[in-house]
């Protein structure tokens, strides 16, 4: 299996494509001769509207990559990647940037805020940087589903690591992106607080239909997804859906073994 | 051996973040090398002037003075009779001797009257041609002068002016105003710095420079072999007696040197004081630069702690950095010093003084000097951070954070600033309040270091509120993004507050003296509205005395209501306290000087001064020797007699105008000074008739066209050459303090390119979210723009309060009226900005272009 690609089809509005973002072929290689490594090998991907897509793989399969340049961070050295129906491929960095602002979300594993600003300003910062009001309503519900309401005065070092990491998930969500994408959200958590946090993603793909793209590799976190992509050496080797943690172990340890084995 | 490998290391691995600090120091040691090749150099050149000048032996006239100078105040220099120059011939050990006549104190014209005399303040020297200048000087073209109407020009001064052989030049003095045409051109075969030279025969050298055949200024003694200078002196002192000026070659030599050195000595300690100033600015980029380099490795030190590394150790290793650093800017700086002084050179040459890299003259101490200051001071100012990098625990290796200021410290430290600051405060106020000039200064100083020191302490403290209402007042403009600039310039308050006080140094010191100056313009102004009653004043800019034709020349101006001629005579006085008083002067004037400048008494009338046997004494030297109005002064004129003359008049000591001037009448003067030894008018005053002003004015400036060397002014321009020579003066000094506030500058740039490198995954999660880089890029910029604004606040208030203070002070001088140059001190703070802006460039230059993915990636 090198491909993730489902047959496009429409959603119950739709205006839009039930494809929230799509890569096709794309390759990404650093280096060149013989020391060329390839990270991504022509990979294709559709990643669903109103979905929890998990991405895992061991290290070195070029998860981390793929997050990347789906959310237009990277840059891919072949191949399209699609953001609804914008090539960001094509894209100058100041679009780029644009894009990222407007239409994606970011949940980084740490250093998720700036210091210097209290919670909500940090929370507010993508919308303050386009020079756009949020929506108050909308932020209210955003803070109260993450549970900050008492907290949005302080500032980053005041707070707790769960705590900073809901922050960083209500700044996430409250530009309504049409696309968040996390990289390993809840690798820096302990269990009680990585749960807090994946709950949360978890009710704002539920509750609120918001499009998640997460990397991980803890089977836990993985269980919380609809969907499970799997990376080995830069290619998507399976998928599984409405995954529960064991049934992501079981599978990661088969390819572990058959990693070891081949 | 490890301490040092290791530092090696990480000098090697940061040596970015190092390259301004190095810099800084290079800039500082170059500054003090250069000043001290360039004045080693300037002396080297003068002593082989002096020495290839210098014949075996001078004799000159008794009144010469010691660097063999001829002017007196009389315009003509001291003369021997002819006789002299036989007796000498007659001296046991003389080869040969040869009587010769110069004198520096003429001008020079072209056909068209332009002065032909240097501008650079070098002399100009007629004499006559004689073999000892033919040692000196090659005849390049033409042939040397023979009779009167032959003169010989330099080769730099013809080549300045464009004189060609044939031209017509006029020679200026007191005898009268003598044209010759050009007969040869010589070069110098030792660099003549400037001066310039011009030959007559003997003859016409007499005639001309004297007015006298048969005289000489100086007698040239060559010794014969086998006898030496001092021998040969000896020799001649015996023949002659001692009523003469006898000199070996190297007396004369050193006697000329003396004042050249002396002067070269206020120019050296003038620029080393700057360069001081500017290794003090180096202090603070240095320590913000060790401070977050040690921040930075927080970590990395917490984990050598942790596996037994001893505070020591640490400490050590910091400071070993730093002594690498500064080895390394200084060896450097040595190296740009000598092209500094190599360019000042230059720069010389451009305004007509030549030196030759020839010349050039390294002293072994000047590097060690250089080198040794750069390391002193990088070392020093590591200390502060090198101790905290000892302070770091072996936890800080498992923490995430940087390691929490220290807030106590920070009390302490902004505590211990407001005293300071509130003790200078006192003491300027106690400085301001003095009422002795004296004692007012070393307060004034005092206050200067107290507030300086304070302001330094308090700037974390200051930085807090200042940024805060320039983020208000600017920022809030820029909307997220102004409030993140501001955060930043807030986060951490010592590094902004030490860089803003690096930028306050310089700029503080550019307020003061512009205050000061201003001031001083503003009461100058006033006091000549208030006292001057004439109209115009005519007067060589370089104090050289108005020849007697010249003052001819302006009596006989049409329009004229009076001229008051002004001299100034050296006397000592002896007054009824019993006590001598030497090298004081008299200001003699014509009695229409008291209506010219209307000073205030504070006992008797002025105007009776200048009645005969009478004088008029000011108020300090009264109060000092207890003089009253009727008291008898005995003034021993250098040139004449003695006077015994009464006080009529005690005159105010509050003026700006010739303050402790002590005057009696040209006639009274007169009397015991002889005809030919009466100092020539050093200043003339003249008034126009009554609604004559204008025309006035024209005819007297037509009147002096021939004699370029004088000036003639009417209030308004001489108000404005006066504040030109202020401005140039400030002008000159905020040149020099340029180096300071580039080094301040290097500093801004410093701070904010170290804080870009510590703030790299702040800057790659922004990035990220969406900020631009246009956004992230005026960003800082802004934040460069508030950190520049708040050294300029800090330092222009500092400043202008200490301007503020030394007007008060000065008010005893004469000093008045406190005028704050608004438009100064604005376009300092606007140009602040803009340095903000420019020493933003390349940090935020490097920010913009960071890889998001490696800036978010890096750990």
């Amino acid at each position: 299996m090198t491909s993730a690609v489902t047959i496009p089809r429409h959603g119950g509005t739709g205006a839009r494509t039930a494809v929230a973002a799509r890569a096709r072929q794309v390759v990404k290689a650093y280096g060149a001769g013989e020391t060329r490594v390839v990270a991504l090998d022509h990979v294709d991907v559709d990643i669903l509207r109103g979905q929890f897509t998990a991405i895992m793989g061991p290290s070195g399969s070029g998860k981390s990559t793929l997050m990347h340049c789906l959310a237009g961070l990277d840059t891919v050295t072949s191949g399209q990647i699609f953001l609804d129906d914008t090539e960001i491929t094509k894209l100058k960095d100041k679009k780029l940037t644009q894009l990222r602002r407007d239409r994606v979300g970011f949940i980084f594993q740490a250093f998720n805020l700036l210091p210097t600003l209290n919670a909500i300003e940090n929370i507010t910062l993508p919308m303050d940087i386009a020079g756009r009001k949020p929506d108050r309503e909308w932020l209210e519900r955003v803070v109260d589903t993450v549970g900050l309401a008492g907290r949005l005065k302080h500032r980053p070092s005041q707070l707790s690591g769960g705590q900073q990491q809901r922050v960083a998930v209500a700044r996430a969500l409250a530009a309504r992106p049409e696309i968040i994408f996390g990289d390993e959200p809840t690798g820096n958590l302990d269990s009680r607080a990585g749960a807090e946090v994946l709950g949360f993603l978890r009710r704002s793909v539920d509750e609120l239909g918001q499009t998640i793209v997460m990397v991980t590799h803890d089977p836990v976190a993985a269980s919380y997804a609809d969907r499970v992509l799997y990376l080995a050496d830069g290619r998507i080797v399976d998928e599984m859906h409405a995954p529960t943690a064991e049934q992501v172990l079981d599978r990661m340890k088969d390819f572990d073994a058959r990693g070891r084995t081949a | 051996m490890t301490v040092l490998k290791t530092s090696l290391r990480n000098v090697l691995a940061h040596k970015g973040r190092m390259v301004l600090s190095a810099i800084a120091v290079l800039l500082s040691v170059a500054f003090v090398c250069g000043t001290l090749v360039f004045t080693d150099t300037m002396n080297t050149t003068f002593d082989k002037l002096f020495q290839a000048t210098s014949s075996d032996v001078t004799v000159s006239a008794k009144g010469a003075s010691d660097s063999g100078e001829t002017t007196s105040g009389t315009g003509k220099p001291p003369v021997m009779p002819a006789s002299v120059l036989n007796r000498v011939r007659h001296a046991d050990g003389v080869k040969s001797a040869e009587g010769t006549v110069f004198s520096t104190s003429v001008t020079v014209v072209d056909a068209d009257r332009h002065n032909l005399s240097p501008s650079s303040g070098a002399p100009t020297i007629v004499g006559s041609w004689n073999g000892n200048d033919a040692r000196t000087m090659k005849i390049t073209s033409g042939r040397a002068p023979k009779g009167p109407d032959q003169v010989m020009v330099d080769a730099d001064t013809a080549a300045k002016h464009h004189l060609r052989l044939g031209d017509r030049i006029g020679v200026i003095s007191a005898v009268g105003t003598h044209t010759a045409k050009i007969s040869g051109i010589a070069s110098f075969t030792v660099t003549n710095p400037g001066a310039a030279v011009f030959y007559l025969d003997t003859e016409t050298a007499q005639r001309t420079l004297v007015g006298q055949r048969g005289v000489y200024t100086n007698v040239n003694v060559t010794a014969a072999t086998g006898v030496s200078d001092a021998q040969l002196k000896k020799n001649v002192v015996a023949e002659i007696g001692r009523g003469y000026k006898v000199q070996t070659a190297k007396e004369t030599a050193d006697a000329n040197q003396k004042d050249v050195k002396s002067f070269m000595n206020v120019m050296k300690y003038g620029m080393l004081g700057f360069a001081g100033i500017a290794f003090l600015v180096g202090i603070f980029l240095i320590i913000n630069t060790f401070s977050m380099l040690v921040a930075q490795r927080t970590r990395e030190i917490g984990l050598l702690r942790a596996i037994g590394s001893t505070r020591r150790q640490v400490n050590r290793s910091v400071l070993a950095e730093a002594l690498l650093l500064g080895a390394f800017g200084s060896v450097l700086g040595v190296g740009a010093g000598v092209g500094i002084a190599v360019g000042l050179m230059k720069l010389m040459g451009k305004m007509g003084m030549h030196l030759s890299t020839d010349d050039l003259t390294i002293a072994w101490t000047t590097p060690v000097a250089g080198v040794l200051l750069g390391v002193v001071v990088t070392v020093l100012a590591a200390y502060l951070p090198a101790r905290r990098a000892g302070r770091v625990s072996p936890m800080a290796a498992l923490r995430d954070a940087h390691a929490p200021a220290d807030a106590r410290a920070g009390r302490v430290r902004a505590l211990l600033g407001l005293l300071l600051t509130g003790a200078g405060g006192c003491t300027l106020y106690v400085a301001a309040s003095a009422n002795k000039a004296a004692a007012g200064s070393l307060w004034l100083g005092l206050g200067v270091v107290l507030t300086l020191i304070g302001f330094v302490m308090v700037g974390p403290l200051l930085a807090g509120g200042v940024v805060r209402v320039l983020g208000a007042l600017l920022l809030r403009v820029f909307g997220p993004v102004g409030r993140m600039a501001e955060r930043n310039a807030l986060r951490n308050p010592r590094r902004t507050g030490a860089t803003g006080a690096a930028l306050m140094i310089g700029l503080a010191l550019v307020a003061c003296l512009s205050v000061v100056g201003s001031s001083m313009v503003a009461s100058a102004g006033d006091q000549l509205d208030k006292t001057v009653g004439t109209d115009f004043i005519v007067q060589n800019d370089g104090g050289q005395p108005i020849v007697p034709q010249a003052v001819k020349a302006v009596k006989a101006t049409p329009g004229l209501q009076r001229v008051t001629e002004y001299k100034v005579l050296d006397a000592t006085l002896t007054t009824p306290d019993g006590r001598t008083t030497r090298n004081e002067t008299i200001n003699a004037a014509d009695p229409t000087y008291a209506q010219d400048l209307r000073t205030k008494t504070v006992a008797g009338t002025l105007a009776d001064a200048y009645r005969p046997g009478s004088m008029s004494v000011f108020e300090g030297f009264a109060k000092k020797h207890g003089i009253k109005v009727g008291s008898t002064v005995a003034v021993d004129f250098r040139d004449g007699g003695t006077a015994e003359l009464t006080v009529r008049a005690i005159t105010s000591d509050d003026t700006a105008i010739d303050k402790g001037a002590m005057y009696a009448s040209i006639a009274t003067a007169a009397r015991y000074v002889p005809a030919d030894r009466m100092p020539l008018d050093q200043l003339l005053f003249a008034t126009a008739r009554d609604g004559q002003e204008k025309t006035a004015y024209k005819a007297l400036k037509s009147a002096l066209r021939d004699y370029p060397q004088y000036t003639v002014r009417d209030q308004t321009d001489y108000k404005k050459a006066l504040k030109d020579q202020i401005g140039q003066l400030l002008n000159m000094i905020y040149g020099l303090l340029a180096l300071a506030i580039i080094v301040a500058i290097l500093g801004v740039v410093n701070t904010l390119a170290l804080s870009v490198v510590e703030r790299t995954r702040e800057i790659g999660l922004m990035r990220a979210i969406g900020l631009s880089r246009r956004q992230l890029r005026r960003m800082i910029r802004l934040e460069s723009v508030v950190i520049a604004l708040f050294g300029a606040l800090l330092g222009l208030g500092l400043g202008m309060g200490w301007g503020a203070t030394a007007q008060k002070l000065l008010a005893l001088e004469g000093l008045n009226i406190l005028d704050i140059p608004w438009s100064t001190i604005i376009t300092v703070f606007v140009g602040a900005a803009f340095v903000g802006l420019a020493a933003a460039l390349i940090p935020a230059f490097r920010a913009g272009r960071m890889n998001v993915l490696n800036a978010i990636a890096t750990e």
